[in-house]
């Protein structure tokens, strides 16, 4: 296998990046995704049900993200549900995009204080 | 809330097989699962948007897997390149005819005058009226929101502003009342149309120009509007533009200038003799606009009744023979006015025609598609047993069909691009310049794509269908190898297989009645040396000179050319020989005096020659004499017959095989004793009509027709005295401008140069209808060896010799070509009835054609013999079958 340039990914689409950010500690469901989301930017991004299943899709063909075969505790395991973890691939994306955006606020900070001096 | 989730359980089903099957339960349990919540969270609004967002990505879903579907067809294509450029090649140049077709004939009755708003209201007279009756018409305010005169086709020499000294250039118009373009509702493109308020008689004079004449001629200038042109001589002031692609009404005529009919007779001699105020002078079209709410039929009988009353008033006209309507109208909102029933007709040839070249491309297109998914059987069943759903094998398949017919598609469009632009290269020496056909634009782009869109799925459904259908276990198991499903008699691919070689006959047999009818017909021979007759003409009226004048002149100048050396006689006509007239030319004739009650009505072309016509054409006189230069100075004003001559279908016409010479008939204007019968004359393209010759008079000196008038000067072969005439000519007024000059042999080879290309339009559908039968028998045989390989290499095996290998292949092809070529026998020669029926033109070559034993043997001939060939080629290779290695193969 060739190794892919995680810069062709960047920037990544706003639902991708909240999705892969919501995998970034571990294996988590459709659902959970979605609540993690929601809670994270206190309410402000909503994955819908279908658009979720539309991005995990076209994640899991770009090889960002796959399904896990490895199961949460079973009290907590949920057996109707599916469980995605990033690839390897998509943890460089990710941290390729963190680091992206990192410098977009840096400079937007260096910015600021410029106007506000 | 329940109704919400009951809307989203049935959007979650619609989502794509390979979708659901992977995500499906989850969509559905995510959905259930916030339903309440954001019912609580968000009310109504929130369902509504978990339903808009569910609504929106189920398309797009589907979307991503036809894309997916395009890339994966796309890469089949790839790997199967000779399947792919055959069908490619098939449908490019089914669909480069077809769309050649809709783009030069279709485009012409069917495409809405560009820049007239009124376009779908605009309707016409078929037959030319008198100015007063037009005014008459418009008093007709129930029925028409406005009634415009026109003529169209009136040449004007033009000399451009600041230019005096070159001769001036002979442009095309249309001479229109003032309120023309509001009738039409056409607006200026710059400063302003005609109008009845602001164009008065005796008025300055003004034109309004086209947007070709502005830019072409005026280069686009800003400054247009305003500046002067010397219009035959006279000063008018360009007023305005018309809009972009406007040509004026009837636009296979396109038209430059648009003239108010205000204008002096100096600019227009069509003016002349007060012909705004003669009630006889049927001389000018009408265009009106029916008003809301008006049908045509309604109007063309309340029209009928008007015109009834006002023929019965005028003491003059001529008594119609029969009580059938005296006005037809057309549809005029189309480049050719057309009567409805006429139009459906010609709609109905040319869908005709475009479907059947169409139809074989696509049954070829079907055949190899299905060939092609026999082949793949053992992939399908493998995709089917791992949950590849049936649909979604079908639309893989499908869009396979639709990605060959697109670019399919794209290759027709370049073929049609290619011939249109050969095709502008050829242009008919009319008198009129008529309007060439146009090069492809997105119109036809659209028509293509469409058409690709239709034909890929309509015939890729079918084999898409049947490669799909049933048990695939057999496939699985034993491979491609056999398939014994026995004789399908009546199978699809019999069936497609019987329709093309029926299709591809009738094309064959239709297009090479037409080739062999118009290539016998169209032949012209002269009686003498073509290359020592030459045509110019001349139009001195148009140059400023008053009718005394250029009549003394026309009096003067047979005698002065035939001093140029070689000259052996000079001949004058208002046409040029072997001319073109088109049957809208045609009028009713008379006879006064045939025997019964019944008056004897036909319709011919009238052509107006000079003294000595005949003898110039070496054409002896079957019966009676021909013009004498006294004809010549004889008044034109109705008030004494005039001389005619008539042809031999037009006597024939009149009087049966009795004795024409001393016989009356008359026109509309005119009453004529016949004084001689002359064979039947040709034109330039083939056609005979029933001709009667007029002779030239005073009144066609004053007014030359729209070609001016011509002038035919025979000289000893091999001689050219063309420059000696011009001197001649120049020497008696060095301002007078030649024009069409060539000899009579150039002339007639230019009249057939669009013939010629017609001829192999016609000849390479036909061809093309043959070739692509062979390339599908070939294929289905193909398919069929393959399929039966494993039972080929058994019977080897079990000591079939290799002719009982080939009979047994063969056997089915030659039955199903035999009955594909009856039924192909029988509806070419249905076609070409219900054709010649229709549209009589076609008559006469089909009447030569058909009886023609070369093409009535020949074509079927040729067909199944290319069709065996087509068979033989993959039954040989049947026979050379190793039977091990076919029985081996597992």
């Amino acid at each position: 296998m060739t190794k892919i340039d995680s810069q062709a990914f960047l920037p990544l689409k706003t639902q991708w990046f909240h999705i892969m950010l919501s995998l970034a500690g571990g294996e988590q469901h459709g659902y959970g995704i979605m609540q993690e989301v929601l809670q994270r930017t206190t309410g402000k991004v909503r994955l819908w049900p279908a658009t979720l299943y539309g991005s995990i899709k076209r994640l899991i063909d770009a090889e960002l993200i796959e399904e896990s075969d490895e199961r949460p505790a079973p009290e907590l395991d949920d057996a109707r549900r599916r469980y995605y973890r990033l690839t390897s691939l998509g943890r460089r994306v990710l941290d390729a995009e963190c680091e992206r955006l990192q410098e977009l606020v840096h400079a937007i900070r260096v910015k600021q204080s410029m106007v506000t001096e | 809330m329940s109704f919400a989730s009951r809307i989203y359980r049935r959007l979650a089903q619609a989502f794509p097989h390979e979708f659901k099957l992977v995500y499906g339960t989850e969509v559905l349990q995510l959905g259930e699962d916030v339903v309440e919540q954001t019912a609580r969270r968000y009310g109504a609004a929130g369902l509504v948007r978990l339903i808009a967002d569910i609504a929106i990505r189920v398309p797009l879903e589907h979307l991503s897997e036809m894309r997916r579907d395009m890339r994966y067809a796309w890469r089949s294509l790839i790997k199967s390149p000779g399947f792919a450029l055959v069908g490619i090649l098939s449908m490019g140049i089914g669909m480069g005819l077809t769309t050649m077709v809709y783009n030069s004939k279709w485009q012409l009755i069917s495409r809405e005058l560009p820049a007239a708003e009124n376009a779908r209201r605009l309707v016409m007279p078929e037959k030319p009226v008198s100015y007063y009756y037009i005014e008459q018409y418009r008093d007709q305010k129930s029925l028409f929101t406005g009634v415009a005169a026109f003529q169209t086709g009136i040449p004007f020499n033009v000399t451009f502003q600041g230019d005096v000294n070159v001769k001036p250039q002979r442009i095309f118009g249309q001479l229109v009342s003032a309120d023309y373009f509001s009738v039409l509702g056409v607006p200026p493109q710059r400063g302003r149309m005609l109008s009845a308020a602001l164009d008065k008689p005796r008025d300055a004079p003004v034109v309004v120009v086209s947007d070709r004449f502005w830019r072409n001629r005026l280069n686009s200038s800003p400054n247009a509007v305003g500046q002067t042109l010397r219009l035959n001589g006279q000063p008018a002031t360009i007023v305005g533009v018309a809009p972009k692609d406007f040509n004026g009404a009837l636009s296979i005529y396109p038209a430059e200038l648009f003239v108010p009919i205000t204008a002096p007779v100096a600019l227009a001699p069509e003016l002349a003799n007060d012909v705004l105020h003669q009630r006889n002078a049927r001389e000018f079209l009408a265009m009106m606009c029916l008003a809301p709410g008006v049908t045509m039929e309604s109007a063309e009988a309340a029209l009928d009744a008007v015109t009834r009353h006002l023929d019965e008033q005028d003491p003059s006209a001529p008594v119609p023979a029969d009580k059938g309507r005296r006005v037809t109208l057309l549809l005029a909102g189309t480049m050719v006015p057309l009567p409805r029933n006429l139009k459906l007709v010609v709609t109905g040839f040319y869908l005709a025609l475009m479907a059947l070249i169409m139809a074989i491309a696509c049954m070829n297109l079907a055949n190899m598609l299905l060939a092609r998914g026999a082949n793949r059987r053992k992939e399908l069943s493998i995709r089917l047993a791992v949950g590849a759903s049936r649909f979604r094998l079908v639309r893989q398949m499908m869009t396979e069909g639709i990605l060959l017919s697109l670019l399919g598609g794209i290759a027709g469009f370049a073929l049609a691009y290619l011939i249109s632009v050969l095709n502008s290269q050829f242009t008919m020496p009319t008198a009129v310049p008529t309007e060439r056909v146009p090069t492809p634009d997105w119109h036809v782009a659209i028509f293509v794509f469409a058409l690709a869109i239709v034909c890929g799925i309509g015939f890729s459904l079918a084999p898409a269908l049947r490669a799909t259908k049933g048990d695939m276990t057999p496939g699985l198991k034993q491979g491609s190898a056999l398939q014994l499903p026995g004789y399908m008699r009546f199978g699809l691919r019999n069936l497609l297989m019987v329709a093309q070689v029926t299709g591809s006959l009738m094309l064959l047999l239709i297009t090479g009645f037409l080739v062999l009818g118009i290539s016998q017909v169209s032949s012209i021979q002269t009686r003498f040396d073509s290359h020592a007759m030459y045509l110019l003409s001349i139009d001195p009226v148009r140059e400023g000179y008053t009718p005394e004048k250029a009549q003394a002149l026309f009096e003067k100048l047979p005698q002065q050319l035939k001093t140029v050396g070689a000259v052996s006689s000079v001949v004058m006509a208002a046409q040029a020989p072997f001319s073109i007239q088109d049957e809208d030319a045609a009028i009713q004739l008379t006879a006064e005096d045939s025997p019964g009650a019944s008056r004897v009505r036909i319709s011919a072309i009238e052509e107006t020659v000079g003294a000595g016509y005949f003898a110039a054409l070496s054409e002896p006189m079957l019966a009676g004499r021909e013009f004498v230069e006294l004809d010549q100075r004889s008044q034109a004003d109705g008030s004494q017959a005039l001389p005619a001559v008539l042809n031999q279908s037009a006597a024939r016409g009149f009087f049966g095989n009795g004795n024409a010479i001393g016989k009356r008939i008359r026109d509309d204007k005119q009453s004529y004793e016949v004084v001689g019968v002359v064979q039947d004359l040709k034109s330039g393209i083939g056609m005979s009509q029933s001709i009667v010759y007029v002779p030239l008079t005073q009144r066609n000196f004053a007014r030359p027709p729209a070609d001016g008038m011509t002038i035919m000067v025979r000289s000893d072969a091999g001689t050219d005295v063309l420059a000696g005439i011009r001197s001649q000519i120049a020497s008696m007024d060095p301002n007078l401008t030649i024009f069409d000059a060539r000899t009579l042999s150039d002339y007639l080879e230019l009249s057939r140069s669009s013939e010629r290309f017609a001829l192999n339009t016609y000849g390479g559908i036909g061809v093309f209808g043959l070739v692509l039968a062979a390339i599908g028998l070939a294929g289905l045989t193909a398919y069929a060896v393959a399929q039966r390989r494993k039972e080929i290499g058994i019977r080897i095996a079990l000591g079939a010799r290799k002719a009982q290998v080939l009979r047994l292949v063969l056997r089915e092809g030659t039955a199903l070509v035999s009955i594909g070529t009856v039924l192909g026998f029988l509806g070419a020669f249905a076609m070409a009835k219900i054709l010649s029926s229709l549209i009589s033109v076609f008559v006469e070559s089909f009447k030569v054609a058909t009886n023609d034993p070369r093409l009535l043997l020949g074509a079927p001939l040729l067909l199944a013999a290319l069709a065996m060939l087509a068979c033989y080629l993959p039954a040989r290779r049947a026979a050379q079958i190793d039977p091990l290695r076919a029985l081996r193969e597992e």
